[in-house]
């Protein structure tokens, strides 16, 4: 059964971003983080072309900060990043439309949040290979503005109207929206976006006590992979609000940072409990898109 | 009992900064838990009726910061008067009407918060610069080094009054709070301004007892390790400070900084209605 809703309605527009470098900051600055013992590192982070990363592989072991799989694009203007940043959903073609790659056509499948705000998104991995920073990438972006008309009490945000026909999602017999999750994430174990626009950016899981995220079935997770979020009401920020539920890609892979780990993309949510989050193996991007590796 | 402390060791030196004036993006609309915009008062300037002490709850306010909040223009001194400011710090107003008035620290949010006495208060101008003697960064208790102190000054510490106990470091507090509800500055480094606590479920508020948190309350929070970023880590404990009011926002309210942190069980706490530094700091008596 197909859900209904206004996506005849909803307007698709132009937003354009740059594919961003890896930065780190100037002199004296340490190049170094710490982790959650304190110890320093210095590893690759989010931006730039990453090339043997992908939505699909694990989002744990990486030795990298919170990677991005595929390509990650922003705009210097902080005013025009956030319009990308907002805009873009996950599941929006993105066009490339300057350099050797011109023409290719990829897949939005996450955002990142405070200190990085870009857009993340798929090519495969030959496309990848002809790319150069600062290529422009142009994002057809359409979701901002849908609802679903028999579930007024959900939101969607970031939410394409190919992702949310992908999920297969089902409406059950209490009125709930039934939307198939690998796992469900604890209050708990949310950390680093708490209190942070949920238009946008990311939530992350915090995976620094490791028996805490195996006991909470979160150690296997994948980039891509759909999660649900308990107690977390994302309606206007992210939030604690009890029976409140949130459902979110995997964007961004794992940090050594404390209250970080991997990055959520919210995709809907619900303040008074209308989703219901149905576990099933293997929910992930790759397969919602058929994306080409 | 007296804590032993590396104090001897600790350099004073003087950061300083000048009375924020509140600023507002036009048209100023903060969004509640329900997205109801609303334009509320709270951050900078001079608090002339919220006090260390006070109620954090129950404002009509956003954030409110008590008493005087002061930053500094320059980017890099502003940082140095975040990181070496520390609770408990002397404060002097250097410049204007109230030259000369001594304050004390009780707080760092996005600006550092600063208590004076009220007739200090009313000769404060916005931009008047206040000078504070930083005193208690690299301050360790010589028999608990595994536990971090963050901006506690030596006067904070000895001002509560803290037990060993069985090898335990025992701290009275007013309240637990669970981490579940701990919420943005998740994303920051933990020598940096708070935390908030997750306020929107009012009804749970209500049931812990949360919603009675006073500003200056000295709280723990269980399971929490705040030593180097602030997450999640079963058996880890953190003591912290409540420095500034309630939030309407989602994710956000009451401001919670970093006073001790330790990975291991070496902190206990005990329930104390009285563990608020406007008593162990004398700036004035709550309960």
């Amino acid at each position: 059964m197909s859900i209904k809703t206004n996506a005849d309605k909803i307007v698709c527009v132009s937003v354009m971003g740059q594919i961003a470098s890896p930065s780190f900051p100037g002199l004296p600055a340490q190049p170094y983080s710490l982790d959650s013992n304190g110890r320093p590192y210095l590893m690759p982070a989010y931006g730039g072309i990453v090339y043997n990363v992908s939505v699909g592989d694990s989002a744990y072991g990486w030795l990298a900060d919170n990677v991005h799989p595929g390509v990650s694009i922003s705009l210097k203007d902080d005013n025009g990043n956030r319009g990308l940043n907002i805009l873009a959903c996950v599941g929006n073609t993105a066009i490339v439309m300057s350099g050797d790659a011109k023409g290719t056509r990829g897949v939005v499948t996450g955002k990142s949040g405070r200190f990085s705000e870009h857009v993340i998104i798929h090519f495969d991995k030959a496309s990848r290979e002809k790319m150069a920073i600062g290529d422009k990438i142009v994002i057809r972006s359409q979701g901002v503005g849908m609802d679903l008309l028999d579930h007024s009490n959900i939101m969607l945000k970031s939410c394409s109207p190919e992702l949310l026909e992908g999920l297969e999602v089902t409406t059950g017999s209490d009125g709930r929206l039934n939307v198939p999750v690998v796992a469900t994430v604890p209050p708990h174990l949310l950390g680093a976006g708490a209190g942070l626009t949920s238009e946008g950016g990311s939530l992350h899981i915090q995976s620094a006590d490791r028996d805490a995220l195996k006991e909470a079935g979160l150690d296997n997770l994948r980039l891509g992979d759909v999660v649900a979020l308990a107690d977390y009401d994302s309606s206007w920020n992210h939030g604690y609000f009890r029976g409140a539920i949130g459902i979110g890609v995997v964007g961004q892979g794992d940090s050594q940072r404390s209250g970080y780990g991997p990055g959520v993309t919210l995709i809907m949510t619900s303040a008074s409990g209308g989703i219901n989050p149905v576990v099933s193996p293997g929910v992930n991007l790759s397969d919602v898109f058929t994306l080409n590796p | 009992m007296t804590l032993r402390t590396n104090e001897a060791q600790l350099v004073e030196m003087a950061v300083m900064g000048n009375i924020s004036q509140p600023s507002l993006r036009y048209p100023g609309y903060t969004l509640d838990m329900n997205g109801v915009g609303r334009v509320l008062p709270g951050m900078s300037g001079i608090v002339y009726n919220a006090r260390v002490g006070d109620p954090a709850f129950g404002w009509s306010g956003d954030h409110v910061e008590p008493g005087v909040s002061i930053a500094n223009p320059d980017s890099g001194a502003e940082y140095a008067l975040h990181y070496l400011t520390c609770i408990g710090n002397r404060a002097v107003v250097t410049s204007g009407l109230a030259k000369g008035a001594e304050g004390i620290v009780t707080g760092e949010h996005a600006r550092l918060l600063i208590d004076f006495p009220s007739d200090a208060n009313d000769l404060l101008c916005v931009g008047d610069a206040i000078q504070i003697f930083a005193y208690g960064r690299g301050l360790q208790l010589l028999d608990f080094p595994q536990i971090e102190l963050k901006k506690c000054s030596p006067k904070l510490i000895h001002g509560i009054p803290m037990e060993v106990v069985d090898g335990k470091l025992r701290v009275p507090v007013t309240m637990v709070l669970p981490p579940r509800i701990m919420g943005s500055g998740a994303e920051l480094n933990s020598e940096y301004v708070d935390q908030d606590i997750m306020s929107g479920d009012r009804a749970l508020m209500a049931e812990l007892g949360i919603d009675q948190m006073r500003l200056g309350d000295v709280v723990v929070i269980p399971d929490a390790d705040h030593r180097w970023g602030r997450g999640y880590r079963k058996g880890a404990v953190t003591i912290a400070l409540c420095i500034h009011g309630d939030s309407v926002m989602t994710g956000h309210g009451p401001g919670i900084l970093t006073l001790m942190s330790t990975p291991d069980s070496c902190i206990e706490w005990v329930i104390d209605p009285s563990a608020n530094i406007a008593n162990y700091l004398n700036i004035r008596e709550v309960l």
